[in-house]
Formats: structure tokens, C-alpha cells, sequence
């Protein structure tokens, strides 16, 4: 059943190739991808006058909320990058200290990655987990490129990733389905009712997180 | 000179210059961000979410996450592609969701007596095709709205998604493909 476009047809559907240019046992080809073709609906999409308040309404509770006035704080360029550095690496730390058990090693991280990146440790303590992801704003929020894989002890899933300077939002995601912040990192509100967590990584940083 | 001094006066702020203002504190601002992106991408959210409704609420989800986010847009000038990256994204977690196909709304059927046989037919082919993309996955839908809805090139599609052409050309094959054959299966 499953009836495939000859490979010349679909450069007609691309625009690539002109309909008259196809040799006569495909025309009829030619005419099942035009027809697909003048089905396509481009008529526009008028949204609801109303979208622009709502959206202020929120974009203002959102600024007046103590959490955004304290990330501004943060983020604004008169706070020097190591005062945010320190604040993330120090929640990251506790993490480590939080969720590897007693005697477990604390593998320390090489040095930067590449001039403008830094490799960082991510560690969650899952004890139930089958399988733990990373997604977060440097790999578009995407679990399936960035697996986290058990540690030497149970429970322990670690990854390590080279980012860019600069701040990430970022959240493990628990079998696929659970999204949840780190723990101890801080964390922002994503628009959704959900907490994102947040890592900034500064030039020169190259030895822990 | 006095032209262009006249021009300088009424020229809209750049996206750059609003993000900018807005990082510094001056939040009603962002509301000429707001007026300029609600509807530039409504179009593309519509046809992949399958629902003016479903894509009203990416549209505001989306436009609210980049206003928290707005430190992270690296190029503020560029905020377009940012924000339609968010859009982006907020659109493909809505489609990973468990929603009933039955349940989304397609091109509304013509109401109107006076409408001919052939804009009849015109829009039931459009409504088979919208029902046909949903059962498109959402990569292969996005690719077939950007290209044939948007009426952008593979190399625009490319730049705007940070996917390689050829990947993007075999995703598109593919839905072709798939296309034919559900729109055979409807007949």
C-alpha cells in the first residue's frame, strides 16, 4: 500500500524541478503532488485582540515578584559575574555533598573545555530512577541528547557537559516524564508553573561543578 | 539632512533597543515587543498545533517565557529567531502531550449558502490535508509548514531551526511520502 513519490516528483514538490520537465510515465505523479500542493491553507491567523493585555498583565506580576526583582539583581551587569559563579557552584557543590553517600568520591573535572566553555558536572540522586536525562536551554531542552548515567553509587546519576560562559536554565527529566529542578541550584519560575533551575558558568572556572 | 532627522523621529525602536530597555527595568516596553510578535508567527503555531486556540496559547505562553528569559537572548537585535525558538519549543511540548487528534479543531467548514462547488471542494482538500499533517511527527510537520505554509526555502528553514539541509529535505521526503498516503487512505 505504502506508495512512495518518485524521487523527481518530491523536486517538483520542492520547487526545485517544474511539473512539464517530468518524462510522461509520471505525470500522473505530477498531478497527485500538485493537488497536494494547491491544498495547502496559507490564509492568515488573526489571535484575539486581547492576547497584549493578558500577556502585560502577567509580564507585570512577574516583574513586581520578588524572585524576578532578586535574578535582575543577579543578571544586572553592575553585579560582578563571580558573585552569580559563586552563588551556582556553591548550590551545585551541595548537591554533591547532598547526594553522594559517605565515602564516595568526589571526581573533580578538568580544566575548560574550550576558551569560551567550561566542563560542568551535573549530579542527581535518583534512587528509583530507570533512567535520568539533562535538558536545558544549551541543548534547546532536548532529554534526549544529554543522558545522565549512574555513578559508582546507587542512586547517583551524574553527566558532565562543556557550556558556554554564561547563565543556563536547565531541569532533569526522571523516565521520560518527570521534569524536576535541581535541588539545590537556584531556580526561576518558567512561565509554565514550573521551576527551572539556573547554572552560570564564568570564564576561568574551570575546575569544579 | 532634515529628512533624515524626520525619519530618526518616527522610526520604531530596533528589537535590540527594546530588549535592552526592558533588561534595565523599563517593563512596559516590552509591550512593543508584544504588539510586533503576536501574529508574526501565528500562522506556522496554527498549522502545526492543528487549533487557533491551541496556538493563541503558545503564542502567550511563549511571548511570557521570553519575557522571563529575556537575559538569556544573547543577540537581543536577533530576538526574532530567539523568540521563535521558544515558540518553537513550546509548540513540540504541546504535540508530545497526550491530546486526542479527534479533538483538534481543523479549517472551519463554509457557512455561507453562496459559496461554489469548487471552493467547496478547494476547502474540503484543505481540511484533509490539516487532518492528514497531524498524523505527520512534529519534525515532519514543522518542516512541511515552514516550507510550504511559510513558503520559506530549506536554506531559511535551516538557519531558523539549526537543522543541516539535507536532514531537512529527508524529513520532508518522508512526509510527502506519508501525505500520499493518508490522503489516499481519506478518498
Amino acid at each position: 500500500m505504502n506508495e512512495t513519490f518518485d524521487p523527481q516528483v518530491k523536486q517538483v514538490l520542492d520547487g526545485e524541478r517544474a511539473s512539464s520537465e517530468l518524462p510522461p510515465s509520471l505525470r500522473a505523479e505530477g498531478e497527485a503532488a500538485r493537488r497536494l500542493l494547491a491544498a495547502v491553507d496559507r490564509s492568515e491567523v488573526a489571535l484575539s485582540p486581547h492576547l497584549d493585555t493578558r500577556v502585560m498583565a502577567v509580564v507585570r506580576r512577574h516583574a513586581a515578584s520578588p524572585r524576578y526583582r532578586a535574578w535582575r539583581w543577579l543578571t544586572a551587569p553592575s553585579v560582578p559575574p563571580w558573585v552569580v559563579g559563586a552563588l551556582a557552584a556553591a548550590a551545585i557543590a551541595l548537591v554533591l555533598i547532598r547526594s553522594v553517600p559517605d565515602g564516595a568520591p568526589v571526581v573533580a573535572v578538568p580544566a575548560p573545555a574550550a576558551p569560551e566553555s567550561v566542563y560542568v558536572k551535573f549530579v542527581l540522586f535518583a534512587a528509583d530512577a530507570r533512567r535520568v536525562a539533562l535538558a536545558g536551554t544549551f541543548n534547546r531542552w532536548d532529554p534526549a541528547t544529554t543522558p545522565l548515567t549512574r555513578a559508582g553509587a546507587p542512586g547517583v546519576w551524574t553527566v558532565t557537559v562543556a557550556l558556554p560562559v554564561g547563565q543556563h536554565q536547565y531541569a532533569f527529566v526522571v523516565d521520560g516524564q518527570q521534569w524536576i529542578p535541581d535541588p539545590a541550584a537556584p531556580s526561576i519560575d518558567d512561565g509554565f508553573g514550573r521551576k527551572n533551575s539556573v547554572v552560570s558558568v564564568s570564564a576561568g572556572q574551570g575546575r569544579i561543578l | 539632512m532634515a529628512h533624515e532627522d524626520e525619519g530618526e523621529r518616527t522610526a520604531e525602536p530596533s528589537d535590540g533597543t527594546v530588549v535592552r530597555a526592558v533588561l534595565q527595568g523599563d517593563v512596559e516596553q516590552y509591550a512593543v515587543l508584544v504588539r510586533r510578535y503576536r501574529d508574526r508567527y501565528a500562522r506556522y503555531a496554527t498549522r502545526v498545533l492543528g487549533s487557533v486556540d491551541a496556538a493563541e496559547d503558545a503564542v502567550q505562553d511563549a511571548l511570557i517565557r521570553a519575557f522571563d528569559q529575556l537575559a538569556q537572548c544573547r543577540e537581543p537585535e536577533n530576538f526574532a529567531g530567539w523568540f521563535f525558538l521558544i515558540l518553537r519549543n513550546r509548540c513540540f511540548a504541546e504535540r508530545r502531550r497526550d491530546r486526542r487528534i479527534d479533538d483538534i479543531e481543523t479549517v472551519p467548514e463554509p457557512q455561507a449558502p453562496e459559496v461554489s462547488q469548487t471552493r467547496l471542494e478547494q476547502v474540503e482538500r484543505s481540511r484533509a490535508l490539516q487532518r492528514a499533517l497531524l498524523h505527520l511527527t512534529p519534525e515532519q510537520r514543522e518542516v512541511f509548514v515552514l516550507k510550504h505554509v511559510e513558503e520559506l526555502s530549506y536554506d531559511e528553514i535551516a538557519a531558523r531551526v539549526g537543522t543541516g539541509v539535507p536532514a531537512l529535505k529527508m524529513r520532508m521526503h518522508r512526509a510527502y511520502d506519508r501525505l500520499r498516503d493518508l490522503l489516499q487512505e481519506t478518498r
